[in-house]
C-alpha cells in the first residue's frame, strides 16, 4: 500500500511539473508512424531518415514545394559549354554545428565519399553514376566534372547531403552510425533514440533559414490511431500521416487543420499486368513467366481500363482524399506530368464490345470468357502486399467491376518480400496491385517500362517497346528543358495508349495541425510536407 | 530432504546438458528456418526504381548472401542444388556459426547497428513493461484466487470468478484500444517509453516520467493476465481445501489463515508455477498486440519488423534470446516444484 502511495505521489509530482515547467521555448511536437532506418545518410533507404537529414543538413540545392530548385549552400554556379564542368562558388562564412568552418573542401569530401563507396545503394548507385571528379578550389569552389551531359543536375544533387570532413574521415564509412549527426542545416542534432523519438534543437545562427521556433521533436506512433488521437488531444501539434477514415473526424475539429495534397516524393499505387512472353523473360536472373496469354493482349487489357471506375476506387478506398491516375508519372511531378492525356472513359458497354470484337467469348456460359481458341478462361490471379491497407478494398471493387465483361479473378494477400520474388524478375503471377515511391525527377519512375529494366527487377510488366526505350535515352541527356518535357511527355502517351498498367490513383498526403500551437506552415503549394525543412523553418507560435 | 546429494547434482546436470542441446537445435533450426522464407534481404521492403540490381548485388555482397547457404545449396528459397566442392568454412552457415561462438550476432540489416545493442535495448524496455504486468497480474490473480476459493461458493466467489473469466477472455487488443482512448482523456500518454527531452531531468523525475508511460500497457498486461491466474488458483486452492488433512488442521481449531499459510497454499501453488514459468519464458518475447498499440519500443515490436525486412541477423538474435529466456524459465520452474513439494525429485 505504501509503494502504491509513492506511486501515485511520483505521479501527482510529475503532473505538476509537466503543468508548470513548459519553459518559454516553442517546442514543436510532431507525430510520424515511422523511424530512421539509420542516420548514415549512405546507408539509408527510408523516407524517415531523409526528412531527418533535410533538417539537419544542407545540400547544393534546396527542392522547394512548388518543384523548384533554389542554390543553397552554394552562392552562384557556372557551367562549360558542353554541359560537363559545373563550377559552384560556395557561401563564405558558413559553419558546422560544432563550430567548424565549412568549406569546399567539405563538399568535395563528401561527393567523392558518396562517389567511392559502391555500398551506397541510393547515393552511389543512382546519385553519382556521372560523376567523374570533384574537386575543392582555392576560392572555396568545387569543381564538379561529368562524364556526361545531363538534364537534371539539380535533382541529382539535393539528397547528396553535404558531411563534415573533419568528422567523416575518421569513420568507418559503412558502420558508422552517425548518432551525433553534426550537420550544418537549420536544425541540430539534439537526441536520438531509435524507433522513440527524434530531438532537434534551432540552429539560429542558419545562413539562409534561422528556424523561428526553438526545437523540434518527431516522436513514433506504432499505431496510427493513437496517432490521430494524439493530434486530437494536443499531445501532438503536426501529424504527418493518417488513416483516410480519420480524416473527417479531423476536420470537425475546429483547433485541426487537414492538408492534402501531393507529396514531396511522388508516389504512386498500380495495377500490374504481366505481359512478359517466352521471348522477353529473363530467365538467366530467374525468370517464370507464368502470366496469362490473355494479358499480353492490348485490347484485353483496355477493356479492363474502360471497365475500371477510377472515381469509384477513390470513393470508396480513399474517402474521395486522392486524384485518378494516368500513367506511373504523377501529377505531383509538376510540369512532367502529362495532363493533356484523355483516360479511358469508364464504358462497360465498350468494354464487353471490345472483347467480342477480339474474339474473348464466353463459349461455355459460365459467365466468364474464354480465350478466341477456347483454350483458357479469362481468370486472372490477383495479388497485393499483405501489409497494404488500401488494396484488399481495391481487389474487392475490381472484382466486381471486371466481372461485368466476364473477367473473374482469384484474389490472395502475399507477404510482401514473397510479392518480391514472385514479381519481377520471376513475373510469376498475372496482376498485381502495388506501388512506387520516387525521386523529383521523372527519369526514375519512366526507367520503369523501359526493356532494360526487364531483368533488373524494376520492370514489373515485362513491357518492351524499342521506341520507348529510344525516347528514354534521348531525354536523360537532352539538355534543353522544354525539348526534354516534350520527350517526358510523349512517353507518357506511348505507355497510356499501350495500356501498360491501370494507374487507380496518385497518393496523396493526408496530413493535419494543431491551428491554437504554430501557424506559418508551407501550406497551398504544389506539394504537401508539413514537415520538410522549408515549411518547418517558417512556422512561428501562436500569440 | 531425504534426496542424496550426489543424485540431485546429477539430476541437475543432465538438465544443464539437456537445456544445451535443445539451444544448439535452435541455434540451427534459426538459421534455416528464415531462409526458407520467400523474399531477398537487400530488397525486401524497398519498392523504388532508384535501387538498381548492381546496388542490391553489392548490399547481397555486404550482407554475406552471395556465399552458399551451405555445402551443396545455393540458396534455400527458392532451392538452389549448388556444389558440394566449395570450401564449408565459406558457406553462410559455418560464418553464422563460427560469429555466433565468438559471441558476434553481427549487423542488423535494417538499422545497420550491431544486432546485440538493438536486442539489449529492446529487451530491457521488455522486461520492464512485461516484468511489471507479470508482478502485479500474480500478486492480484493469487490474492484474488485464494479469496475467492476461502469464500467458495458465496455470491463473493461468484464475483471474482466473473470477473476473472471477463478479464482472461477480454481481447488485448480491444482492451489496449479502449483503454488507450479512456488514458488520453485523462492526460496519460499515448506512445512510447519516456517523453522526448527527460534524458536531461534529474533521475527521480525520469523514472516518474517511465511510470507514467507504463501505466496504461502494464494494467492492460494486468487485466488480461490476471484472470488466468485467479482462476488457476482458486481452482486448485478449492481441492487442495477438500483434503483430509485440511478437515484435521481445522479439528486441530487452526484459524483459516494459519490454514492456509501453513497447509494450503503451498500445495496449491503448483499447478500456477507451472503457468507462471511458461508466461514468464515468453516475456522475453514481449506482448506483441501490447506493444504495438501503445507504441512501446520492446522486443515484440522489432521481431515483427524484422520479419517485415528479412533482417536476418536481427530474427536469429531475437529467436536464440527467447529461446534461452523459455528454457531457463523451465529449469526455474522445476526447480521451484522441488522446494515447494519434496515429492516431486528431480529425475
Amino acid at each position: 500500500m505504501k509503494q502504491k502511495a509513492l506511486y501515485v505521489l511520483v505521479l501527482v509530482a510529475l503532473l505538476v511539473s509537466a503543468c508548470g515547467g513548459g519553459g518559454q521555448s516553442a517546442v514543436v511536437r510532431i507525430g510520424w508512424a515511422g523511424s530512421p532506418d539509420t542516420l548514415n545518410p549512405g546507408m539509408a533507404i527510408l523516407v524517415e531518415a531523409y526528412t531527418i537529414f533535410e533538417l539537419v543538413y544542407d545540400s547544393m540545392y534546396e527542392l522547394n514545394l512548388d518543384g523548384s530548385f533554389t542554390l543553397s549552400l552554394a552562392e552562384s554556379v557556372s557551367t562549360s559549354e558542353d554541359g560537363l564542368v559545373w563550377t559552384y562558388k560556395i557561401r563564405d562564412g558558413l559553419k558546422w554545428h560544432d563550430g567548424q568552418p565549412l568549406t569546399a573542401e567539405d563538399i568535395a569530401f563528401s561527393y567523392n565519399l558518396y562517389k567511392d563507396t559502391p555500398e551506397y545503394p541510393y547515393m552511389n548507385g543512382y546519385y553519382t553514376p556521372y560523376f567523374d571528379t570533384i574537386v575543392a578550389t582555392e576560392n572555396n569552389e568545387v569543381v564538379l566534372t561529368l562524364t556526361e551531359a545531363i538534364p537534371n543536375i539539380e535533382s541529382q544533387l539535393i539528397f547528396l547531403y553535404v558531411l563534415p570532413k573533419h568528422v567523416w574521415e575518421a569513420q568507418d564509412k559503412l558502420e558508422y552510425e552517425n548518432f551525433e549527426m553534426i550537420g550544418s542545416g537549420p536544425f541540430k542534432m539534439t537526441e536520438y533514440v531509435q524507433n522513440e523519438f527524434v530531438r532537434l534543437t534551432a540552429n539560429k545562427e542558419h545562413f539562409a533559414t534561422p528556424p523561428k521556433v526553438d526545437e523540434v521533436i518527431f516522436q513514433t506512433f506504432e499505431n496510427q490511431d493513437a496517432l490521430v488521437q494524439a493530434i486530437k488531444t494536443g499531445q501532438v501539434d503536426m501529424i504527418t500521416e493518417m488513416p483516410n477514415t480519420a480524416a473527417e473526424s479531423l476536420k470537425a475539429d475546429e483547433n485541426i487543420e487537414l492538408v492534402v495534397g501531393a507529396p514531396l516524393a511522388p508516389g504512386v499505387t498500380d495495377i500490374i499486368f504481366n505481359q512478359t512472353d517466352p521471348e522477353n523473360c529473363p530467365t538467366e536472373e530467374g525468370g517464370i513467366c507464368s502470366g496469362h496469354p490473355a494479358l499480353r493482349d492490348r485490347d484485353v487489357r483496355l477493356a479492363m481500363a474502360h471497365a475500371t471506375d477510377k472515381q469509384r476506387l477513390i470513393d470508396v478506398i480513399l474517402l474521395g482524399l486522392g486524384n485518378p491516375g494516368l500513367t506511373l508519372i504523377p501529377d505531383g511531378l509538376g510540369v512532367w506530368y502529362n495532363d493533356s492525356l484523355q483516360d479511358y472513359e469508364f464504358d462497360v458497354a465498350k468494354a464487353n464490345q471490345i472483347l467480342d470484337d477480339a474474339g474473348y467469348a464466353d463459349t461455355d456460359g459460365d459467365g466468364v470468357r474464354e480465350m478466341p481458341d477456347g483454350s483458357e478462361s479469362l481468370t486472372f490471379r490477383l495479388n497485393w502486399p499483405s501489409d497494404s491497407i488500401n488494396a484488399p478494398r481495391m481487389a474487392e471493387l475490381l472484382d466486381e467491376m471486371w466481372a461485368q465483361i466476364g473477367i473473374a479473378l482469384e484474389p490472395q494477400a502475399v507477404d510482401p518480400d514473397a510479392l518480391t520474388a514472385q514479381c519481377c524478375p520471376a513475373f510469376d503471377f498475372d496482376i498485381m496491385i502495388w506501388g512506387w515511391a520516387s525521386d523529383p525527377d521523372p527519369s526514375a519512375l519512366l526507367y520503369v517500362y523501359t526493356t532494360e529494366a526487364i531483368p533488373s527487377g524494376s520492370s514489373e510488366t515485362g513491357y518492351s517497346n524499342p521506341a520507348y526505350d529510344e525516347l528514354y535515352a534521348e531525354q536523360q541527356v537532352t539538355l534543353d528543358f522544354e525539348a526534354r518535357k516534350d520527350i517526358v511527355w510523349e512517353m507518357q502517351k506511348i505507355v497510356h495508349d499501350d495500356v501498360v498498367y491501370i494507374i487507380p490513383f496518385y497518393d496523396a498526403n493526408v496530413q493535419a495541425y494543431r491551428t491554437d500551437r504554430f501557424t506559418g506552415w508551407l501550406t497551398g503549394q504544389a506539394k504537401v510536407e508539413l514537415a520538410d525543412v522549408t515549411s518547418l523553418v517558417l512556422i512561428e507560435p501562436v500569440k | 530432504m531425504d534426496t542424496p546429494p550426489m543424485n540431485r547434482s546429477r539430476a541437475l546436470l543432465q538438465k544443464i546438458a539437456w537445456s544445451i542441446f535443445t539451444i544448439l537445435f535452435v541455434i540451427i533450426l534459426n538459421f534455416f528456418l528464415f531462409r526458407v522464407l520467400p523474399g531477398d534481404p537487400a530488397r525486401a521492403g524497398i519498392r523504388d526504381p532508384r535501387l538498381k540490381k548492381e546496388a542490391v548485388e553489392i548490399l547481397r555482397i555486404r550482407f554475406g548472401l552471395d556465399k552458399p547457404v551451405i555445402n551443396c545449396f545455393e540458396s534455400l528459397n527458392p532451392i538452389k542444388v549448388g556444389s558440394c566442392d566449395v570450401n564449408p568454412l565459406d558457406t553462410q552457415f559455418f560464418i553464422y556459426i563460427r560469429n555466433l561462438l565468438q559471441g558476434e550476432l553481427g549487423f542488423s540489416y535494417h538499422t545497420n547497428r550491431p544486432v546485440t545493442e538493438i536486442l539489449s535495448e529492446r529487451l530491457w524496455n521488455t522486461v520492464l513493461l512485461i516484468g511489471a504486468g507479470q508482478i502485479l497480474a500474480i500478486l492480484i490473480g493469487v490474492a484474488l484466487g485464494v479469496f475467492a476459493a476461502w469464500k467458495a461458493r458465496t455470491s463473493l466467489d461468484y464475483a471474482a470468478v466473473m470477473v476473472s473469466l471477463l478479464a482472461w477472455s477480454l481481447p488485448t487488443f480491444w482492451l489496449g484500444i479502449i483503454l488507450l482512448f479512456w488514458g488520453s482523456a485523462n492526460g496519460f500518454p499515448l506512445a512510447g517509453k519516456a517523453t522526448p527531452g527527460m534524458s536531461s531531468m534529474p533521475l527521480l523525475q525520469q523514472w516518474g516520467d517511465i511510470l507514467w508511460h507504463m501505466f496504461l500497457p502494464t494494467l492492460t498486461y494486468t487485466i488480461v493476465y490476471m484472470g488466468e491466474y485467479t482462476l488457476i488458483m482458486r481452482s486448485s486452492l478449492m481441492d487442495v481445501l477438500s483434503e483430509d488433512y485440511i478437515l484435521t488442521a481445522k479439528a486441530k481449531g487452526l484459524s483459516m489463515f494459519q490454514i492456509l499459510k501453513d497447509h494450503a497454499l503451498k500445495n496449491a501453488m503448483l499447478p500456477l508455477v507451472t503457468v507462471i514459468a511458461i508466461n514468464l519464458g515468453f516475456t522475453v518475447a514481449g506482448a506483441i498486440q501490447i506493444e504495438a498499440v501503445f507504441s512501446w519500443p520492446g522486443l515484440g515490436s522489432a521481431i515483427v519488423e524484422a520479419v517485415g525486412r528479412r533482417d536476418f541477423p536481427m530474427l536469429q538474435g531475437a529467436f536464440l534470446l527467447i529461446a534461452v529466456a523459455v528454457i531457463l524459465a523451465n529449469m526455474l520452474a522445476d526447480l521451484t516444484y522441488t522446494y515447494l513439494d519434496p515429492r516431486v525429485k528431480m529425475e
